[in-house]
C-alpha cells in the first residue's frame, strides 16, 4: 500500500471525527475550534490529492480568515441562554428531528448521485496532471466559468455592502 | 521524501536542522533586541554576564525551564497547553518552506561500497510548488494560537489581548495577501524558487516591448515594486505584533495582552513563535524584493569557480594531514579530498550566507523600528489597515497589471 492512501485515509478520518465533534460538542467556542481543525485536515486532504492550489486557498480563506472570525465572535458572547433555549422546547426539537430527516436524506441523495462518479474516477484521474496547476484552473475560471464566477464576485460585495449597512444603523464606535 | 535511504535520511537531517537553526536563533535576536534597544535609548543593556552579555541568554533559558509552573484557577487545562505548541508551529512550518540558498545538485558517488544515484537537495525543510500560498495560509493559523491562550487563561485582560490580536491580524492579512499580488504579476510563479531565479543578473526589464538592461543594478524586486515593498513590511509588522502594531501586547492597557497568565517554558514558546514569524517574515522579504540568495553581479558559476579554486588550493593540506592519523588515515583523506560534489555544497553555504545576511538585516529593521516608532492607538491601527493600506495595496495591484500588459506588448 502506498503511504499516501494511508494518510489519506487517517486525515478523512480525523476530518469526519472533528467533524462529528463539532456537531455533538456542548461548547460552542469548542465547537468552532473542532471546525477549524476539520478545516485545516481537509486543507492536508486536499495536499495530499495533489490539489495544491485548493488546499492553499482552503488554508487562507476557510482556515486563516472564517474561522478565526467565527471563533473571535463566539469567544465575546456568553452563549448561556441562547444554548438552554436551543436545547429545549418543543419548536427546537421538532426543528432537530427534522434537521435529523434532512441530512440523512442529504446523505443518502450524495451517495446515490455519486455511485457514477466511482466509474467516472478512473476517467478524471489524471496522471499527467492537467488541469491541476493554478494556470488551468485560472483558464477555467476566466474562460468557461466567467459568468458564474463574476456573479460570486458581485454576491460576495452585496453581502460586504450589506453587512456595513447593517452595522451602521444603530450607530457604532466608529458611527 | 526521497527514492533510497540516503535521500531520505538527508531530508529528514535537513528539516530538523532548519527548525533547530530557528529555534536557537530567537536567544541571539533576545540578545540583539535589549542590546539593541540599550543602545538606541542610550543605556548600556545587560553587558554583565559573559563577553558582552553574551551568556546572559544561557542565564535567561535556565530561568525559563526552572521557573515554577503556574496556572490559575478555571482554565481550560488542554487548550492552555495547547497555545504554546499551535503558536510555534505555523512559524517552523512557515521558515521550512523558504529557500534559504540554491539547491545542492549531487553527481553520483560511492560511499562504503555502495553507489548512490544522483540528488538534488532542495535548501529548505519541505519544497512546494505553490510556495507563497502555502507560507499565507500557515501564517494565517497564527491566530488561534492567542485566541486559544487568551481565551483558556480566564482572564479579561487575555481575552482583550487575544481578541485584538485577532481582529488585527485578520485586517492587516488583506493588506498583506494583495500587495504579494503584485510580485506574483511580475513573476508570474508561486514558487520562491522560480522568482529568485528570475531576479538574478542585472536589472533587465521591457520598456513599450523593447528590453532594457541597466547593469549597474541587481534585478530585484525592489525596483519594479517599491510600494508593494512598503506595504509588505508595514503590514508584516502587524502581522508579527511588533511595535508600531503591538496593541495586543499594550502593557498599560493590558498587562502583556494574551500570554498574561503564561509563564516559563510556554511564555518561551510563544516568544519563539514571534521571532519564528518575524524569521519567516524576514526572509519571504528578502525572496520577494531583495533577490533572495541573490548575490548582486555574482553568478552561481562565479562562486563556483571560486569555491572550486579554494578547495583545490587546500586540497593536498588537508589531505596530507589526514593521511597522518593513525588507522584511519587513508579513508579520512579521501574523505577529505576535493570533489565536485563538495564544491556545490561549498556554493549553496556562500549563497546561504547571502540570504542570511539579508534575514539578519531585515530581522534587524524589526529590533530598529520597535525601540523607535512609538505604539499607535487602536483606531488608527485600524483605520491604517483598512482605509489607507487596502486602498493602496489595491491600487498596486491594478497599477502592476495594467503597465505589466502595456510594457510586455509588443509595440513595434
Amino acid at each position: 500500500m502506498d503511504i499516501s492512501v494511508l494518510l489519506f485515509y487517517g486525515l478523512s478520518f480525523i476530518v469526519l471525527c472533528f467533524a462529528l465533534a463539532v456537531v455533538v460538542s456542548n461548547n460552542p467556542v469548542y465547537s468552532a475550534f473542532y471546525l477549524a481543525i476539520t478545516m485545516v485536515s481537509l486543507a492536508f486532504v486536499y495536499f495530499i490529492l495533489q490539489a495544491y492550489f485548493i488546499a492553499g486557498v482552503q488554508l487562507i480563506v476557510y482556515a486563516g480568515a472564517v474561522m478565526v472570525l467565527f471563533v473571535m465572535v463566539l469567544m465575546m458572547f456568553d452563549l448561556k441562554k441562547e444554548k438552554d433555549s436551543f436545547s429545549k422546547g418543543r419548536m427546537s426539537n421538532f426543528l432537530k428531528v427534522s434537521s435529523v430527516g434532512w441530512l440523512w436524506g442529504l446523505i443518502a441523495g450524495a451517495i446515490y448521485m455519486s455511485s457514477d462518479l466511482l466509474s467516472m474516477g478512473a476517467t478524471l484521474h489524471n496522471k499527467d496532471g492537467v488541469g491541476t496547476t493554478t494556470k488551468d484552473l485560472a483558464k477555467l475560471l476566466y474562460t468557461d466559468y466567467i459568468f458564474a464566477f463574476e456573479l460570486l464576485g458581485l454576491l460576495l460585495l452585496l453581502i460586504a455592502v450589506g453587512a456595513v449597512a447593517v452595522s451602521r444603523i444603530k450607530g457604532g464606535t466608529h458611527a | 521524501m526521497g527514492s533510497d535511504l540516503f535521500e531520505i535520511s538527508v531530508n529528514l537531517i535537513k528539516m530538523i536542522i532548519i527548525f533547530v537553526m530557528m529555534v536557537q536563533l530567537v536567544p541571539l535576536l533576545v540578545w540583539v533586541e535589549r542590546r539593541g534597544s540599550a543602545f538606541i535609548q542610550n543605556r548600556l543593556g545587560p553587558n554583565r554576564i559573559g563577553p558582552l552579555g553574551l551568556t546572559q541568554l544561557l542565564a535567561d533559558a535556565v530561568k525559563f525551564i526552572f521557573k515554577e509552573e503556574f496556572i490559575p484557577e478555571k482554565t481550560k487545562k488542554f487548550i492552555f497547553y495547547a497555545a504554546p505548541v499551535v503558536s510555534l508551529i505555523p512559524a517552523a512550518l512557515a521558515f521550512g518552506a523558504i529557500p534559504l540558498s540554491m539547491p545542492i545538485n549531487i553527481e553520483a558517488f560511492t560511499m562504503f561500497g555502495e553507489s548512490y544515484g544522483p540528488y538534488r537537495f532542495a535548501f529548505q525543510s519541505f519544497e512546494l510548488g505553490i510556495g507563497i500560498v502555502f507560507v499565507l495560509g500557515i501564517s494565517s493559523l497564527g491566530p488561534y494560537a492567542m485566541l486559544m491562550a487568551g481565551w483558556a487563561s480566564n482572564n479579561k485582560y487575555s481575552l482583550l489581548g487575544a481578541l485584538r490580536a485577532c481582529a488585527q491580524s485578520i485586517s492587516y492579512e488583506l493588506a498583506l495577501g494583495l500587495s504579494i499580488v503584485g510580485v506574483l504579476l511580475l513573476y508570474g510563479t508561486f514558487d520562491f524558487s522560480e522568482m529568485i531565479a528570475a531576479q538574478q543578473g542585472p536589472l533587465n526589464f521591457m520598456w513599450f516591448g523593447k528590453e532594457v538592461t541597466l547593469g549597474f543594478l541587481p534585478n530585484w524586486g525592489i525596483f519594479y515594486q517599491p510600494l508593494g515593498a512598503i506595504i509588505f513590511l508595514t503590514a508584516v509588522f502587524a502581522e508579527t505584533n511588533r511595535t508600531p502594531f503591538d496593541l495586543p501586547e499594550a502593557e498599560a492597557e493590558l498587562v502583556a495582552g494574551y500570554h498574561t497568565e503564561y509563564s516559563g517554558l510556554k511564555m518561551n514558546m510563544f516568544y519563539i513563535g514571534e521571532y519564528g514569524h518575524m524569521m519567516a517574515a524576514s526572509a519571504l522579504m528578502a525572496v520577494f524584493y531583495f533577490g533572495g540568495y541573490d548575490i548582486p553581479f555574482v553568478t552561481a558559476e562565479d562562486v563556483n569557480a571560486g569555491v572550486t579554486w579554494f578547495g583545490q588550493a587546500i586540497d593536498p593540506l588537508l589531505t596530507t594531514v589526514a593521511s597522518w592519523a593513525p588507522f584511519v588515515g587513508d579513508s579520512l583523506a579521501e574523505a577529505l579530498g576535493f570533489s565536485a560534489n563538495k564544491a556545490a555544497i561549498g556554493t549553496a553555504f556562500v549563497f546561504h550566507i547571502a540570504m542570511f545576511a539579508k534575514i539578519l538585516f531585515f530581522l534587524w529593521v524589526f529590533v530598529w523600528v520597535r525601540w523607535t516608532i512609538p505604539r499607535f492607538r487602536y483606531d488608527q491601527l485600524m483605520d491604517l489597515g483598512w482605509k489607507t493600506m487596502l486602498p493602496w495595496a489595491l491600487f498596486n495591484t491594478i497599477i502592476t497589471a495594467i503597465v505589466i500588459f502595456i510594457m510586455r506588448t509588443n509595440w513595434s
